[in-house]
């Protein structure tokens, strides 16, 4: 038997639960203990404990038309709804409803490709549409474009772009958000709207101009609750003649100054297109007494890590990078980026993988970077990796923001290893992704399991990660729903104007606060006694 | 530190030239589904449904890899070679023990929702994990 959100009673929760069975067949409304169990969060930080988060129900309709009737009854009945796409956000909350009794509206049925443009480069998706589908249909109709996939390939190109994740092509694609062009929306109302140039039925032009006319309001649907998204058209990357994937090491640990202000030059000129991936060789060393020394102690010298990276015979830190295009232009990107990074003494420079495309299947199997050539994979999971090791269960990932400077990236690994050593807890590695050419994402994934010692420990060590780095200008870009709230105080200038300004919208946009109360810390009036 | 420490093991350990590689037949055999083949909508009759529901929903973990397949290699971890690693290669598994997994996840691999696989699939997929051999 359901357990009615909190505010509604049990006999108007049976009824609203009889109308969107009306909506969408009984096939599709999930309410009993077993089903709705399926909607948890499998990594949650709070796994069988009281304030894990449940939905009550579910819901899964297969169109627009149901989508504005299941909002029709949320209002009728003041009924919370979460909508999840594919439902697999991991790490950041899954299927599970930020607020507890909420309804989940799961879109995964909704899983139509409506358009794909070869001569404009664009498609139009549905919420269900995984980055597998979509590379799976372009494959097998042999559509010479790329979609930019997030690093689990069965997340969704809707779903991905609206919590502002990212992959690793061009600039114009791995930043999924930025790399939509148009969206239609069922508003709390039941109103349907398209943005941008969708707004004109006759335009031709809704998948390849922004803006369309007056105030661009599709940002607001990011990391948000003012709507229920049902369309989003992406710009997709032409494929290219040729690729070049390469690698530099440097060997000292401040040679990460010189090489981050190139790399981040580089990318801005774009000479280097791609996400670049900087990482620590050094640290990839595991336990090793000396280097869990040097990470626990907050601020060792610069001599003592290079000693112990000339010791272990290792380049302190190492970069990902990869060039598309015609060959001659790539050699002449690679040669130019050589030229500029020469002056860091004992670099050294690779070419890891070259290709020609089309791959073939078997071509596209065996690349075993896939996602920087935009092909799905679920590489990154495995519970284990080494005989004996105890199965991981979960994690949550950690998302600070930086300045792309090699000075900001030691400052933070020193923090953060101290941070873990304080706790009696093994240092994490630490990196940072450029999705973005003018900043660096320096996530790392904190363990969470299925107990709730464990998990009270990774939350305090996550609190601590997220002030602590915030304290020091270094915000998350992303969090997990069990710490938007924590995540949104980080965001508090003016005694948090900002968030009075999210909440001043969601008054105005959805005044019965139905949809997602409480994501990224954004309630409706009626429930603001529920923040965290 | 799963993920990304494995990102980051990628990213370093990549150093030699893929060209040669890549001219080769692969080394492992490849995944009827993973990224290329049709969905379960559209592999007709000639194909069990059941090993159209694997190769949609498990096989870019499961397939026989060892390459493109983390829960393979995950098993293999856990069974060292005691049992095949390969769920498709398994003859000890029940169509109970199938479904729990399906609908329960085990450590990272979360559950599915009947969004997703419908029972009437992993009814398919049970059958296929056990038909006989």
């Amino acid at each position: 038997m359901p357990k009615p959100p909190p505010g509604v009673t049990d006999s108007d929760f049976q009824a609203a639960l009889r109308e969107l069975e009306n909506v969408v067949g009984r096939d599709w409304l999930f309410s009993s203990d077993e089903d709705v169990l399926l909607y948890r969060d499998g990594y949650s930080p709070l796994w069988g404990e009281a304030e894990e988060r449940h939905a009550s129900a579910a819901v899964a309709p297969s169109s627009v038309e149901q989508i504005q009737a299941i909002v029709k009854v949320a209002n009728q009945y003041g009924l919370p709804l979460y909508p999840i796409s594919t439902g697999r956000n991991l790490t950041y909350g899954g299927s599970a409803p930020t607020y507890s009794g909420s309804v989940v509206v799961d879109l995964k049925r909704m899983n139509r490709i409506l358009e794909v443009s070869e001569r404009d480069k664009t498609c139009l998706v549905e919420p269900g549409v995984s980055y597998f589908d979509l590379y799976r249909h372009l494959r097998t109709n042999k559509i010479k474009l790329w979609i930019d996939t997030a690093d689990p390939g069965w997340g969704g190109l809707m779903g991905n772009a609206l919590d502002r994740g990212g992959g690793y092509t061009g600039i114009d694609f791995r930043d999924h958000f930025d790399a939509h062009c148009g969206m239609e929306v069922v508003l709390p109302s039941g109103e349907l709207i398209r943005t941008g140039m969708g707004a004109n039925p006759q335009a031709k032009t809704w998948q390849l101009f922004k803006y369309g006319l007056g105030p661009w309001v599709d940002g607001i649907f990011s990391q948000s609750n003012f709507g229920i998204v049902t369309k989003m058209g992406f710009w997709l990357m032409e494929e290219p003649e040729a690729a070049l994937q390469v690698n530099v090491t440097v060997p000292k640990r401040r040679d990460v100054v010189p090489l981050l202000d190139t790399l981040h030059s580089l990318m801005c000129a774009h000479t280097i297109p791609s996400q670049t991936t900087v990482a620590s060789p050094l640290m990839s060393g595991g336990t090793h007494p000396e280097l869990l020394r040097l990470r626990a102690s907050g601020g060792a010298s610069d001599e003592e890590w290079n000693r112990h990276a000339a010791a272990q015979g290792r380049p302190f830190w190492s970069a990902t990078w990869i060039y598309y295009g015609a060959r001659k232009v790539i050699a002449a990107q690679w040669e130019h980026t050589k030229d500029r990074l020469a002056g860091i003494a004992g670099i050294e420079f690779r070419e890891t993988a070259s290709y020609t495309f089309p791959l073939t299947d078997q071509q596209a199997e065996a690349v075993p970077d896939k996602a920087r050539l935009g092909i799905p994979s679920l590489n990154l999971f495995g519970s284990r990796n080494a005989v004996g090791a105890p199965p991981s269960e979960g994690h949550i990932d950690f998302s600070p923001m930086i300045a792309p400077h090699g000075e900001e990236l030691i400052a933070l690994s020193d923090l953060t290893g101290k941070i873990y050593a304080d706790m009696g807890l093994t240092p994490p590695f630490v990196g940072g992704l450029m999705f973005h050419p003018r900043t660096m994402i320096c996530f790392h994934a904190v363990p969470t399991y299925r107990n709730a010692q464990d998990n009270q420990r990774t939350r305090r060590l996550f609190e601590s990660l997220v002030r602590s780095c915030a304290d020091r200008g270094w915000p998350i870009y992303r969090i997990h729903a069990h710490f938007q709230a924590l995540g949104m105080q980080m965001f508090g200038f003016n005694d948090g104007a900002l968030h009075r300004l999210h909440e001043t919208l969601k008054d105005a946009i959805d005044p019965n606060g139905i949809v997602s109360p409480g994501r990224y810390d954004i309630w409706p009036q009626r429930l603001r006694g529920s923040r965290a | 530190m799963k993920g990304y420490a494995e990102l980051s093991l990628v990213c370093v350990a990549v150093t030699a030239p893929l060209g040669p590689v890549l001219a080769q037949e692969a080394p492992f055999p490849i995944a009827a589904w993973s990224r290329t083949a049709a969905g379960v909508e559209d592999r007709g009759a000639a194909v069990e449904r059941g090993a159209a529901v694997f190769n949609n929903w498990c096989s870019a973990c499961h397939s026989r890899g060892p390459a493109n397949a983390p829960g393979t290699t995950s098993l293999q971890f856990k069974y060292q070679g005691t049992i095949p690693a390969a769920l498709e290669d398994r003859q000890d598994l029940t169509a109970d023990l199938v479904k729990f997994f399906v609908r329960n996840g085990v450590a990272t691999m979360p559950q599915f929702r009947k969004a997703e696989v419908a029972d009437a699939d992993v009814d398919a997929l049970a059958a296929y994990l056990t038909r006989p051999r």
